[in-house]
């Protein structure tokens, strides 16, 4: 789906933001991208879209080349979702807002007035669908900001924080829906430090440090690599923890338990004895 | 009378249709380490802008009741006057450095309150030392990480000398590690300094093992308010949402079993400990 | 393009003229300004320019001056090129030399200034030439905020193209149109932006006492007194040989078109 060839990249021809990254990202894969600020990640991701195109290297977007797309057309397959939501909210109402990318976007009358629709019902916006964005909470106007995205129907969506200033009911919520979205064939991209938030839901992680990927592959193992975790600022997940306290007392309990339930089955293996 | 007191205080903001404290009650002595957490619009954030006079001095609505911090009750005092009484920290820390380096960051609030210049370096030398900010003395903002930028922010509160530090939210803009040295020098102030600290934090599992309180807000209430261990495994807990320690969840998940450990576990260390314990018993 | 902009930027550095205190430091670029303007003949400007160089390689700067003068020459070409066909002196072309010597002088004067002052000092300068603190602290927040809006601005155009605003396409009234969307979140933006800083500053006490105090002040120092001394005198003697003295021929050189 997206395919990324030895890309470099500096800003304003100094600051060397990429040094050589590739990767490739599958149809329908849920992938998280970690690292320190700085690292490169939002970076990378602007070159998904064609915000930013690459020095050297090659982008491949759903198997064309995005040199040859527009910012507009590339956006129509890789929804970028934003961390900060007042970047991009500007009209008066929450339906307007959702309708103005679409147009942008080349849809219909039609097709945006019926994907709009669509979209706040999915999201659970429709009370508030002629409120101004700005009469909002910060909750609300963030998944305002991703409902403009979603309304478009990308097949890849990639998003930049967007744990960030939400409480665990919210972020359980927002997992359910990637989730749901992931199920029905969408490719889903987050950028983040919260490592619960990616242990429990994303099964892939690429680690960048420094304008390069120092790690990708299976989440339990690149987020359980202690030289990886370093570089990238970066804790070791709170089961990940619990799971290498309770092997070195019982070493029959693994050390790369990632669920609850696991967790919950180890200890109650150890104590159902005693009980 | 403690160092701080909310006393029945509610509060309204000019031009909302709710409260956003109702019926707030609750005090905290010398030397405590208050966690306050709760869902998103909780009012967490209300509480700590009241603790300063910002509630109702800066941010203006209607009053109930009242607070009292150290002595002084907050509808008389003005933020100026409670500034080295509590100090306030805020969550992005890019907004809460105003010059144009640290020196002259750390300098600013007693340069307001004119403190003498000999006190104002003395101090500034102080924190520069307590927090390890030599390296960065000179700095721009823009040349530091959001992590340096917040210790910076802590710092810069604390010239204030206060006696209490308030601090909402300062890690939720930070990587995990950052997050980590943030959280451990307010543990460290309060344990080797005798600061008195009143965190607003989502991620528990950091900050329960050295928080001596836990209060748990939901709509503008306080609904639990006692130590970690009692707090957290509380049903209402999970309930509202809150990032429960994953150790904790064990706990609660083995108890519906019928499997009992001694106490509610904060850490995944202590959670294998307690249950090495269980195993001899 | 706008690299010439780069010599009115501070740099830090530690340099003779770096440690000079900024109001010495004014009066000599003020001085240095006006002996520039006073004059308008190719070698009296010369001299002035060559006599700055000394200051700008005193503080280290030399190197940063020549790129940013480099980035001139654009401008100054197009200055020389239109003057000369449009002026109506006798000698067009001399003129316009003259003319860009004078602008490079003026710009290396405030350079000298720029460069080397960092703006907190400017800020604590001028209110110790008593400016209200207000109003030089609102100065030095300016500089603080500046660059943090622009990033904002940038962030605000990446995220409204990837919702199809096309930024330069289209006819003068689309292209105006476009800018709507960028507007206005930034103006919300920096409204909450500037809410959140004033309520840390609030909270540190801002304003807060009549006698605010100053960890540092700037101190007049022997060699300020010397520059500031040397400024007056140079400015004196210029002003009085401009208007009572007749310059030898070969000062008044011009260029024979």
């Amino acid at each position: 789906m997206i395919m990324i060839e030895d890309v470099h990249f500096a800003y304003d021809g100094i600051y060397t933001a990429l040094q050589g990254v590739s990767l490739q990202i599958e149809k329908g894969e849920c992938v998280a991208i970690m690292g320190t600020n700085g690292a490169g990640k939002t970076t990378l991701v602007k070159h998904m879209n064609g915000l930013l195109r690459p020095q050297h290297g090659r982008v491949i977007v759903d198997g064309a080349d995005a040199k040859n797309l527009s910012i507009a057309e590339l956006s129509r397959i890789v929804g970028l979702v934003w961390q900060n939501p007042d970047h991009q909210l500007f009209l008066d109402s929450v339906r307007k807002e959702i309708e103005f990318g679409l147009k942008n976007l080349g849809f219909t009358p039609e097709e945006t007035d019926a994907q709009c629709t669509q979209t706040l019902k999915n999201l659970g916006l429709e009370g508030l669908a002629e409120r101004s964005p700005f009469a909002l909470s910060g909750g609300e106007r963030k998944r305002v900001a991703l409902a403009t995205v979603l309304a478009t129907e990308p097949q890849v969506l990639a998003l930049d924080e967007p744990t960030i200033g939400q409480d665990a009911q919210q972020k359980e919520l927002l997992a359910r829906m990637l989730m749901d979205l992931n199920d029905r064939g969408r490719t889903v991209i987050v950028v983040t430090h919260d490592i619960e938030f990616v242990i429990e839901h994303f099964p892939r992680t690429i680690a960048m440090a420094e304008g390069r990927i120092v790690a990708d592959g299976s989440t339990s193992s690149v987020l359980s690599n202690e030289d990886v975790l370093e570089r990238c600022s970066l804790t070791l997940p709170q089961l990940t923890v619990a799971a290498r306290a309770l092997h070195k007392a019982f070493p029959q309990v693994s050390e790369r338990l990632t669920l609850l339930s696991e967790l919950e089955d180890a200890v109650s293996g150890i104590l159902g004895g005693t009980q | 009378m403690a160092l701080v007191e909310f006393a029945d205080f509610s509060f309204k903001y000019l031009g909302a249709d709710s409260l956003a404290l109702r019926k707030v009650s609750a005090s905290v002595n010398e030397g405590e380490y208050v966690v306050i957490t709760g869902p998103s619009g909780c009012g967490k954030t209300t509480l700590c802008r009241t603790a300063n006079g910002l509630v109702p001095h800066f941010h203006r609505g209607y009053i109930a009741g009242n607070v009292f911090i150290d002595g002084q009750n907050t509808r008389d005092a003005t933020v100026a006057k409670l500034a080295s009484t509590v100090g306030l920290v805020f969550q992005n820390p890019a907004n809460q450095l105003v010059t144009l380096n640290v020196e002259k960051e750390l300098a600013f609030g007693p340069e307001n309150l004119g403190v003498v210049p000999e006190e104002v370096r003395q101090r500034v030398e102080e924190i520069i030392d307590l927090l390890n900010l030599e390296h960065l003395r000179e700095k721009h903002p823009h040349e530091m990480s959001g992590g340096e930028q917040q210790r910076v922010a802590m710092g810069a509160t604390l010239a204030l000398k206060p006696k209490v530090l308030v601090a909402d939210e300062p890690t939720s803009n930070l990587d995990p590690r950052s997050a980590e040295l943030i959280l451990d020098i307010i543990a460290n102030l309060n344990k080797r300094n005798g600061m008195t600290v009143i965190l607003v934090e989502h991620r528990l599992d950091l900050v329960a093992k050295d928080a001596s309180r836990i209060i748990l807000m939901d709509k503008g209430q306080i609904i639990a308010d006692g130590i970690p261990r009692d707090v957290l495994s509380m049903d209402i807990s999970s309930e509202i949402g809150v990032g429960i320690p994953k150790a904790t969840q064990v706990y609660k998940r083995l108890q519906a079993k019928g499997i009992e450990l001694s106490r509610v576990p904060l850490t995944g260390e202590e959670l294998a400990l307690l249950v090495g314990e269980a195993k001899r018993r | 393009m706008m690299s010439f902009l780069e010599v009115f930027q501070y740099t830090r550095q530690d340099s003779a003229v770096h440690n000079l205190d900024p109001r010495s430091k004014m009066m000599l670029a003020f001085t240095l300004a006006v002996i520039s303007l006073l004059f308008l003949n190719i070698i009296p400007l010369m001299i002035i320019l060559m006599a700055m160089l000394p200051l700008l390689a005193a503080a280290k700067s030399l190197r940063r001056w020549a790129r940013s003068m480099k980035g001139m020459s654009y401008l100054l070409l197009f200055i020389i090129i239109f003057n000369t066909l449009l002026s109506t002196v006798s000698n067009p072309f001399s003129h316009s030399i003259a003319l860009a010597i004078r602008l490079l002088a003026l710009m290396t004067s405030f350079s000298i200034f720029f460069l080397t002052v960092h703006p907190d000092q400017l800020a604590q300068a001028l209110i110790q030439m008593r400016v209200r603190f207000e109003f030089a602290f609102a100065m030095s927040m300016a500089m603080r905020y500046v660059p943090t809006l622009g990033q904002e601005a940038y962030a605000i155009m990446d995220a409204q193209k990837a919702r199809g605003v096309e930024l330069d396409k289209g006819n003068v009234l689309k292209r105006i149109r476009n800018i709507v969307p960028i507007i206005v979140p930034l103006i919300i933006v920096s409204i909450r932006r500037a809410l959140s800083v004033a309520e840390s500053m609030e909270s540190r006490g801002f304003g807060a006492s009549e006698n605010r105090t100053y960890m540092e002040l700037l101190r007049f120092r022997r060699r300020d007194w010397a520059v500031l001394f040397v400024s007056i005198l140079l400015l004196v003697g210029s002003i009085y040989t401009r208007l009572f003295v007749t310059l030898p021929i070969w000062m008044l050189f011009q260029l024979p078109f």
